[in-house]
C-alpha cells in the first residue's frame, strides 16, 4: 500500500512536473543555508576566515615582504573606495534598517529568555523556558548558528518558543580571572639594577612577539619559556610585573595554587584551559608565580592529593612542549626554589632560559635605595652609603620593607623628615623578623 | 635593526629635553664603565679639536676601535654611538676644516657611521663617498644600503652632477652588494639592486652557492612589481641559472615570459639528451607544442612534447591506485542517499537534461581511462545517444572524447565506428570527440586535422559545429607549422575562412565557434592580424551584435592576448569603436585577459571602477556624464558614461586610459549620487524565454531592446568581475584578497554582478576546494536568483574539480535534493559531481603547474571561456543547443601525478617507469629564510607514481636517483646517483 502511494504521489508530481518552470518565480521554499552549528572551533574556520588578511611569509626583512605588504594595503585601499563610492551611490543604511525591523517583526515582543538544551538538526532544538517546561521548537532562519551550542540562552517567541536570537555571554569565567585587565604600574625604571635579567627576558619573551623576522633571519626558532629563580624579594614578581606593563601582547597570569583544585581533573583541565584562552588570545604571555606549588620532583605518593597535583603538572608538561604547537604563547614562570622544580619542567625545550636574581651588589642596593627613598623627605643626616657597604644579606624587598619602615617610625613621631636614626632602627626591626626563623642565632 | 635604531633614535631626540633637569640623577645612574667611556670619547675629541695634527690620526683610531669593540643587546644603540651623538656637528665642522687627506677619509668615514643615528637621512652615505670606503659592520651597511636606494631615488638623471653622483653611487652599491654576497645576505643585495635598478651587476657575484636562493627570491618578487621590472627579474633569474649550468630552471623563466624563441635556443644549447628530454615534457606539460627538428635527436623530443605517452603513464597510476574499474554517473550521484521526502518524488521527469548531465558526468568520471559502461559496446552505445535529442546527441557521442583523452588510437578506433552513421549529430559529436581526443596530445600525423578539416566547410551546421571546435580544442596553444602556415590546409587559415564564408550553413553559432577556436589555438600569440580580421567580422555584423554568438568571436579576440599585456593596448582601443553597449564589454574582455595572472593591481582597480557604476534613469545619468568627464583631484580612472544612452548621445569617445600611478584612495569624485533603481532593469537573458526550454529564441523583439541596451552595460561589469579573479589569481596575496573583494562586490552590486561573483570565485580557486569558498558558494547556492544559484553550483564543481573532496560531496548531495524539481539546476549539481569526481579524484583543473608558477595559457583560456559562457547560461550552456560548450573545459584537464622515469638500459634514447619512494606533504613558502629550512610540511612517503593535491610537493625519500628537475610534478626522469652505492657501502662496512 505504501507502495501504491508513493507511486501516486509521483505520477502527481510528474504531471505538475510540465508546469515546474513557470512557477519558478513563485515564492518556493527555501531550505537554511547549510550550517554549522558550535562556537568550539578553530578561529580559521568559516566564512569570517575570509576576510582575515593574509599572511605574509618571509618574516625577514625584505623587499618581498614590502612587496607583500604594500599588495595587501593596495587591496584595502580599492575596497576603501569600492565600498565609499557604494555607500555614496547606494545607501545600504535604509535597506538595512528595512531589514532589521523585518527581523524584529519575525522575533515579536515580547521576548522570552530560555536556555537551549539540545539542538535537533539545523532546524530544530530543544529548549528550556525559565518556568522549567522543556519545548520541541523551530530555530528561525536569521539566527546565527555558529554562536549557537547547548547551555547557551536564546531568545524565544513568547508564542511559539522558536529560538529568535542568542544572546551572548562572552565573558568566560576562566579568562575574567586570569587576564590582566589593567596593566600594573611597575614599568623597568621601578626596577633598581638587573640590567642582565631585563635584557635577558626581553629577548626571550618580548622581541619574539615584537620582532619576529630577527629570529627567522638567524634562522632559530624564539625561546618559548622562561624561569625566573632566585632568593625571596629579588624582584621577580616585579620584572613580570614590568614586562606586563609593557608589552601589547594579553598577560595572563596564575599562581601555582591556583591550581589545585578540590575535583580530580579540575587541575589539569585548567591548565589546558588556560593554554586555550592563551593561543585564543595570541599572542600573549603567560606568567605562571610560585611554580614549586605544582612542579615539585615527583615521587612515589599514596595520597590522592599529591598524585593530582602531580597530574596537573604533566599536563602543564604537555602543553608547554607536546604535541600541538602553541604559537605566539610565551611563558614566564618564577620560583623561589628552583632545585626543588621537577627537571623535565625545567629541561630546554620547555623552559629555555633560566634567569637568575642573585641578592644585591652594592651598586644594585645604591639604585634600590634610590628608587625607594626619591620621594622620601630625608634629614640631611642621612647617610645610606652606610647600610649600602654593610656586609648584611639585603635583598630588594629587604630594602624596601626598611625605607617602609623607617618612614612609619618617623611618622610615629609625627616628624616629616627621616632621620638617620629611624633607618637604622627600621634595619635592625627588618633584620630581627628575617632572622626571626632562625633559631641558630640563639645558640651563637 | 635599522627600526629599532629609529626608535632609539626618536628617544635620544626626546631625551635632552626631558632629562636637563635631572642631569645630575641621570650621570649617577650611569655604570663606571658607561662613564669612563663617555670622558674617553670626550677627551678624543677634545684632541681632534685642538690644532695638533699628529694627534688626529690616533684619536681617529682610537675611536674607531671604541666604536668597533662595543657590542650590545640587538635593540638599542650601541653606547659609544649614543655617547657621540652630542659631538655629531662639531664632527661635522672638523671634517670640513681638515685638509684633504688619509685623515680627512678616515674622519669621514667615523661621520658615516655617526650618521646612522643622526637626524638628517642622508649624512651617512654624504660622508661615506667622501670616505675611504671600507666596510665597517653589518648593521652600517644594512643602515647604508637603505639610504642608498632613499638617495639614489631623490637624485635624478638630469644633470652632469647627478650622473656623476649616480656613478659614485653604483660604484658603493658595487661594494655593497659584494659585502652582502660574501656574508650570506643575498637577500639584501638584490633588494638593493632592484632598487637602484642594476640588476644585471647581480650576475657577476653570484655564487654557486647562492644562485638557487637569489633565483627563487628575484622569480617570486616578479608578480608583485610593476610591469616592465617584473620581466626583468625573470629575465636576470634566466642569466644566472644559464650561467651555473641549470637550462632546465633557465627553460621555466623563458616559459614564464612567453618566449617561444628563447626556449629553442636554450634546448639547442643544451648538451644531455635527458635533460633536453625533461623540457620537453615540461613544455608539453605547459602546451607549448614546438617542432625541433634542427636540434639532435629531435624526434624524439617531439615524441615526448607531444605528450603522445602521456595516456600510458596515466592508465599505470590508475591501474596503482586501482581505478581502472569505470563507473556509472549513478555510482557518481548515489541518489539513494539522497534525502528525499517521502511524497516529493523523484527525479524521472525531465529526462533530456538528465540524460545530457549523465552523458558529461560519465564522460569526466572516466575522463582519459579508455573504459566506460555505457559506450564500449556500439550498439549499446548507439542505443544511448538515440535517448538524447539533436544537440543532446551531439553532446552524448562528443563525450567518447573524454573517455578516450589521450589515447588516439584507441580513440580513433572506438570513433570510427559513429563516423560512417547516418545521424548528422552523432557524426558531429565524434568529430568534436576526436578533437577532445587529441587536444593537449600533438600527434605527429596530425588525425584530427586530417579529419576534421573536412567537414567544417561542409553544407550542414551540425557538422561544421562539432568539426569546429574540435580543432579549437585540438589545436590550442599549438604552434606547429601544419597549424600556422599561410597556406591552404593551414588550420588558421581555414578557420578564418570559415569566419568570412557567406554560405547558409555558416550560421552565427559556426562562426562564433571559428572565432573561438582561432583564439584557443592563437591563445597569447597577440597576432594583430588575426584580431583584425576577427574584428572586422564584428564589424561588419555591427547591427546584429545582440547575438550571443558574437560574444564567442569576441572571447576568441580576447583569447588571442591571454597574457600579452600592455601589447594588447591598441587593440583595445580599436575594439572600442564597435557599437557602444558591446564595444565596451569586448574592450573589457581583451584587457583583462591580456592582464591574467599578472596580479596588476591597477588593472583590479579599473575593473573595480567599472563595477562601481550603477544603472541610472537617462536623465541623471546625462548629467553624470557632463560632470564625470572631469574628475578632480587628477585622478585616473577611466570613467565611462554609466548609461548607453547617455553615451550614444553625447558621441562618447574612449577616454585615454590612466597612467601606472598607484592606486590610492580617491575620494568619491563623481558629484551625482542618485540611488539607482536597485534590481529593476534585467539582464536580457535572466529573462524567462531561456528557462522555458525553447532554447534560444529571436531576442530583437522591438519591446524589449530598450532594455536590452541598458541591461548590456552589465555585461561589462560581469566580464570585470571575472576580470578580477583571472588577474588576481596571479599571486597568493592578491587572491587571497580578492576573496574579500567579492564579498563586497556581492554585497553592494547589481544582480550581474551577484551572478558574476560565484563564477570569479570558482575561477580563482579552480580544483582547490578550501572551506571559506566552499561555505561561501554554499550559501550562494541557495541565493533567491536563481542565476546566482545556477553559476554557484557550477562554480563549487570548479573548485572541487579532480578532487573527491568529501565535504563538497555531501554539500552536492544536499543541494540534488533541495532542487530535485528544477531541472537546471539539477542538472548544473550533476555536473558539478561529475567534475567532482573528475578522473576519480586523479585529474585537475588547476592552470598553474611546476610549483605553481607557470600559467598554462590553453587551460586559462578553457577555464575562462566557460566562466564566460556561464555569464550568458541561459543562452549557451543551459540552453537544448549549446550545452556542447563545456567541452571547452578539456583543454585544462591535466592529470596530477607524479611519475618517475629513467633512461631505459636496453633501449637508449628510451624512457621507463621506475617505482621510487618519495615524501609527499604540503609545500612551504622557503623564500628569503635562512639556511636550508624543509620545503614540505606533514608529509608522507608513498612510491611512485603518486597523486599530488593542490599545494603539494614532492622531494625523492632518499638519495638514491637523482632528479632532473627540482620540482616534482608531472612526468620526472631520474638517473641514478653514483655516490649512493658507495655511501651505502660505506655505512654497511661501519
Amino acid at each position: 500500500m505504501g507502495q501504491q502511494q508513493s507511486g501516486g504521489g509521483r505520477r502527481g508530481d510528474n504531471d505538475r512536473g510540465g508546469g515546474d518552470a513557470d512557477k519558478e518565480k513563485k515564492k518556493k521554499y527555501e531550505a537554511p543555508i547549510p550550517s554549522r552549528i558550535g562556537r568550539r572551533k578553530k578561529a580559521s574556520k568559516g566564512p569570517d576566515a575570509a576576510n582575515k588578511l593574509p599572511t605574509v611569509t618571509p618574516h625577514a626583512r625584505c623587499r618581498l615582504k614590502t612587496l607583500k605588504m604594500e599588495r595587501i594595503k593596495d587591496y584595502l585601499l580599492m575596497e576603501q573606495e569600492f565600498i565609499q563610492n557604494q555607500e555614496r551611490l547606494k545607501p545600504q543604511e535604509e535597506r538595512q534598517e528595512e531589514e532589521r525591523t523585518k527581523v524584529d517583526e519575525l522575533r515579536g515582543t515580547p521576548m522570552a529568555v530560555g536556555s537551549l538544551e539540545e539542538i535537533i538538526d539545523d532546524q530544530h532544538a530543544i529548549v528550556s523556558t525559565n518556568v522549567g517546561s522543556e519545548h520541541y521548537v523551530n530555530i528561525m532562519s536569521f539566527v546565527d548558528k555558529e554562536q549557537l551550542e547547548p547551555g547557551c540562552s536564546v531568545l524565544l517567541n513568547h508564542k511559539t518558543h522558536a529560538v529568535v536570537g542568542v544572546l551572548s555571554d562572552d565573558t568566560d569565567p576562566m579568562v575574567s580571572v586570569m587576564k590582566l585587565e589593567k596593566a600594573p604600574q611597575e614599568t623597568y625604571a621601578d626596577v633598581g639594577g638587573l640590567d642582565q635579567q631585563i635584557q635577558e627576558i626581553k629577548e626571550a619573551v618580548e622581541l619574539p612577539l615584537t620582532h619576529p623576522e630577527y629570529y627567522e633571519e638567524m634562522g632559530i626558532k624564539p625561546p618559548k619559556g622562561v624561569i625566573l629563580y632566585g632568593s625571596p624579594g629579588t624582584g621577580k614578581t616585579l620584572l613580570a610585573k614590568a614586562v606586563a606593563n609593557q608589552t601589547s601582547a594579553t598577560f595572563l597570569r596564575i599562581v601555582g595554587s591556583e591550581l589545585i583544585q578540590k575535583y580530580l581533573g579540575d587541575g589539569p583541565k585548567m591548565v589546558r584551559e588556560l593554554f586555550r584562552v592563551a593561543e585564543e588570545h595570541a599572542p600573549s604571555i603567560v606568567f605562571i608565580d610560585e611554580i614549586d606549588a605544582v612542579g615539585t620532583k615527583r615521587y612515589d605518593s599514596n595520597s590522592g592529593g599529591e598524585r593530582e597535583i602531580q597530574r596537573t603538572m604533566l599536563e602543564l608538561l604537555n602543553q608547554l612542549d607536546g604535541f600541538d604547537s602553541r604559537g605566539d604563547v610565551k611563558v614566564l614562570m618564577a620560583t623561589n626554589r628552583i632545585e626543588s622544580l621537577d627537571p623535565a619542567l625545567i629541561r630546554p625545550g620547555r623552559i629555555d632560559r633560566k634567569i637568575e636574581f642573585p641578592l644585591p651588589d652594592e651598586k644594585t642596593k645604591r639604585r634600590i635605595f634610590q628608587i625607594h627613598t626619591s620621594r622620601m623627605t630625608l634629614c640631611n643626616d642621612v647617610n645610606l652609603e652606610e647600610f649600602i657597604t654593610a656586609k648584611d644579606e639585603l635583598s630588594g624587598a629587604d630594602i624596601k620593607a626598611m625605607c617602609t619602615e623607617a618612614g612609619l617610625l618617623a611618622l610615629r613621631e609625627r616628624r616629616m623628615r627621616v632621620t638617620m636614626d629611624d633607618f637604622q632602627k627600621a634595619k635592625e626591626n627588618v633584620l630581627y623578623r628575617k632572622k626571626e626563623g632562625a633559631p641558630e642565632a640563639l645558640y651563637l | 635593526m635599522v627600526t629599532s635604531t629609529a626608535a632609539n633614535e626618536k628617544e635620544n631626540i626626546e631625551e635632552p629635553k626631558a632629562k636637563k633637569p635631572l642631569k645630575e640623577e641621570k650621570k649617577d645612574e650611569m655604570t663606571e664603565e658607561d662613564k669612563k667611556l663617555e670622558e674617553d670619547l670626550g677627551m678624543l675629541m677634545q684632541r681632534l679639536s685642538e690644532k695638533d695634527e699628529s694627534l688626529w690620526k690616533p684619536s681617529l683610531d682610537a675611536m674607531r676601535n671604541l666604536i668597533r669593540a662595543s657590542t650590545t643587546s640587538m635593540t638599542s644603540v650601541p653606547k659609544p654611538l649614543k655617547f657621540m651623538r652630542p659631538h655629531y656637528a662639531k664632527m661635522k665642522e672638523l671634517h670640513g676644516a681638515m685638509p684633504e687627506g688619509p685623515v680627512k677619509k678616515e674622519c669621514a668615514d667615523l661621520i658615516s657611521v655617526l650618521g646612522m643615528t643622526s637626524d638628517e637621512k642622508s649624512d651617512c652615505i654624504k660622508y661615506r663617498l667622501f670616505g675611504s670606503q671600507e666596510p665597517i659592520g653589518f648593521g652600517y651597511v644594512r643602515h647604508l644600503a637603505m639610504e642608498l636606494s632613499d638617495y639614489w631615488k631623490s637624485s635624478g638623471v638630469d644633470t652632469e652632477e647627478a650622473k656623476k653622483r649616480r656613478v659614485e653611487l653604483e660604484k658603493l652599491a658595487h661594494e655593497i652588494v659584494k659585502h652582502h654576497m660574501k656574508h650570506n645576505a643575498e637577500v639584501e643585495a638584490c633588494d638593493l639592486l632592484i632598487e637602484v635598478e642594476r640588476l644585471d651587476m647581480l650576475v657577476e657575484f653570484v655564487e654557486e652557492v647562492d644562485h638557487q636562493r637569489v633565483c627563487h627570491y628575484l622569480i617570486s618578487c616578479s608578480p608583485l612589481t610593476p610591469d616592465p621590472d617584473n620581466s626583468t627579474l625573470i629575465q636576470t633569474a634566466k642569466t644566472l641559472y644559464l650561467k651555473f649550468g641549470k637550462p632546465l630552471e633557465a627553460v621555466r623563466c623563458a616559459v614564464m615570459l612567453n618566449d617561444p624563441e628563447e626556449i629553442k635556443r636554450i634546448v639547442a644549447l643544451t648538451n644531455d639528451p635527458t635533460l633536453r628530454l625533461q623540457m620537453a615534457i615540461i613544455l608539453g606539460r605547459h602546451q607549448i607544442f614546438l617542432d625541433f627538428e634542427k636540434i639532435e635527436s629531435g624526434n624524439q623530443l617531439a615524441d615526448m612534447n607531444s605528450n603522445s605517452h602521456l595516456f600510458e603513464y596515466f592508465h599505470s597510476l590508475a591501474r596503482e591506485l586501482d581505478i581502472m574499474e569505470p563507473k556509472t554517473p549513478e555510482g557518481i550521484y548515489k541518489s539513494h542517499l539522497e534525502h528525499t521526502r517521502p511524497f516529493g518524488g523523484t527525479s524521472t521527469h525531465d529526462s533530456t537534461r538528465m540524460n545530457i548531465a549523465a552523458a558529461f558526468v560519465n564522460g569526466f568520471v572516466n575522463c582519459g581511462f579508455g573504459v566506460d559502461k555505457m559506450m564500449a559496446d556500439q550498439d549499446e552505445a548507439s542505443r544511448w545517444f538515440y535517448k538524447n535529442k539533436e544537440y543532446g546527441m551531439l553532446s552524448a557521442a562528443a563525450s567518447q572524447g573524454l573517455v578516450w583523452r589521450w589515447d588516439i588510437d584507441a580513440g580513433l578506433t572506438q570513433c570510427d565506428r559513429f563516423l560512417y552513421v547516418n545521424e548528422d549529430y552523432i557524426k558531429s559529436g565524434t568529430l568534436l570527440a576526436i578533437g577532445i581526443i587529441s587536444s593537449g596530445v600533438q600527434d605527429a600525423c596530425d588525425p584530427a586535422s586530417a579529419l576534421l578539416l573536412d567537414h567544417i566547410h561542409s553544407d550542414r551546421s551540425v557538422m561544421r559545429v562539432g568539426s569546429i571546435l574540435g580543432l579549437g580544442l585540438a589545436y590550442a596553444n599549438s604552434k606547429r607549422e601544419t597549424v600556422v602556415k599561410n597556406e591552404d590546409g593551414g588550420i588558421i587559415v581555414e578557420l578564418k575562412k570559415v569566419l568570412s564564408d557567406n554560405k547558409p550553413s555558416a550560421t552565427t553559432e559556426v562562426k562564433g565557434l571559428a572565432g573561438l577556436s582561432l583564439g584557443m589555438i592563437m591563445v597569447g600569440t597577440a597576432d594583430h592580424a588575426t584580431a583584425a580580421e576577427m574584428l572586422q567580422y564584428l564589424m561588419e555584423k555591427s547591427d546584429d551584435l545582440s547575438d550571443h554568438n558574437m560574444r564567442m568571436v569576441a572571447l576568441g579576440i580576447a583569447l588571442i592576448f591571454l597574457g600579452t599585456q600592455e601589447k594588447s593596448e591598441v587593440f583595445v582601443e580599436s575594439v572600442r569603436a564597435l557599437p557602444e553597449p558591446f564595444g565596451s564589454m569586448v574592450a573589457t574582455l581583451v584587457d583583462v585577459c591580456a592582464y591574467a595572472g599578472s596580479g596588476n593591481v591597477l588593472k583590479i582597480q579599473q575593473l573595480l571602477h567599472i563595477c562601481s557604476e550603477h544603472y541610472e534613469t537617462p536623465t541623471d545619468s546625462k548629467n553624470k556624464s557632463k560632470k564625470g568627464s572631469a574628475p578632480p583631484g587628477g585622478s585616473t580612472r577611466t570613467e565611462r558614461p554609466t548609461n548607453n544612452l547617455a553615451a550614444s548621445l553625447a558621441g562618447q569617445t574612449p577616454n585615454p586610459s590612466g597612467g601606472p600611478t598607484p592606486p590610492r584612495v580617491q575620494i568619491p569624485t563623481s558629484p551625482v549620487s542618485t540611488p539607482s533603481v536597485g534590481g529593476v532593469p534585467l539582464l536580457a537573458s535572466a529573462l524567462p524565454d531561456g528557462l522555458g526550454g525553447l532554447g534560444i529564441t529571436d531576442q530583437k523583439k522591438d519591446d524589449k531592446k530598450k532594455e536590452e541596451t541598458r541591461a548590456d552595460l552589465s555585461s561589462q561589469q560581469a566580464v570585470a568581475v571575472l576580470g578580477i579573479a583571472i588577474i588576481a589569481m596571479g599571486e597568493e596575496v592578491g587572491t587571497q584578497m580578492a576573496l574579500r573583494m567579492f564579498s563586497h562586490l556581492f554585497r553592494y552590486g547589481e544582480p550581474v554582478i551577484r551572478r558574476a561573483v560565484p563564477l570569479a570565485l570558482g575561477l580563482i580557486s579552480v580544483s582547490n576546494p578550501q572551506l571559506t569558498i566552499l561555505e561561501t558558494l554554499g550559501k550562494f547556492s541557495h541565493d533567491s536568483d536563481s542565476e546566482t544559484a545556477h553559476n554557484a553550483i557550477f562554480a563549487m564543481g570548479l573548485i572541487g574539480a579532480g578532487t573527491n573532496n568529501a565535504r563538497l560531496v555531501t554539500m552536492l548531495r544536499q543541494l540534488a535534493s533541495f532542487h530535485n524539481k528544477d531541472p537546471y539546476s539539477l542538472m548544473l549539481v550533476r555536473l558539478a559531481q561529475g567534475l567532482t569526481h573528475l578522473g576519480k579524484g586523479t585529474l585537475t583543473l588547476n592552470p598553474w603547474h611546476s610549483d605553481r608558477q607557470l600559467l598554462c595559457p590553453s587551460a586559462v583560456a578553457a577555464l575562462f571561456s566557460t566562466c564566460f559562457f556561464f555569464l550568458d547560461a541561459n543562452n549557451t550552456v543551459l540552453s537544448n543547443r549549446q550545452h556542447y560548450l563545456l567541452y571547452v573545459l578539456v583543454s585544462a584537464m591535466q592529470p596530477r601525478m607524479l611519475v618517475t622515469l629513467m633512461e631505459d638500459e636496453k633501449r637508449p634514447g628510451h624512457l621507463k617507469q621506475i617505482p621510487v619512494t618519495v615524501r609527499v606533504g604540503q609545500a612551504v613558502d622557503v623564500v628569503a629564510q635562512a639556511g636550508k629550512p624543509k620545503t614540505i610540511t606533514g608529509f608522507q612517503t608513498h612510491t611512485t607514481p603518486v597523486l599530488l593535491a593542490f599545494g603539494e610537493r614532492a622531494e625523492l625519500a632518499n638519495e638514491e636517483y637523482i632528479s632532473y628537475t627540482p620540482h616534482l610534478e608531472g612526468l620526472v626522469i631520474l638517473r641514478k646517483n653514483p655516490e649512493y652505492e658507495a655511501m651505502q657501502q660505506a655505512t654497511s662496512k661501519k
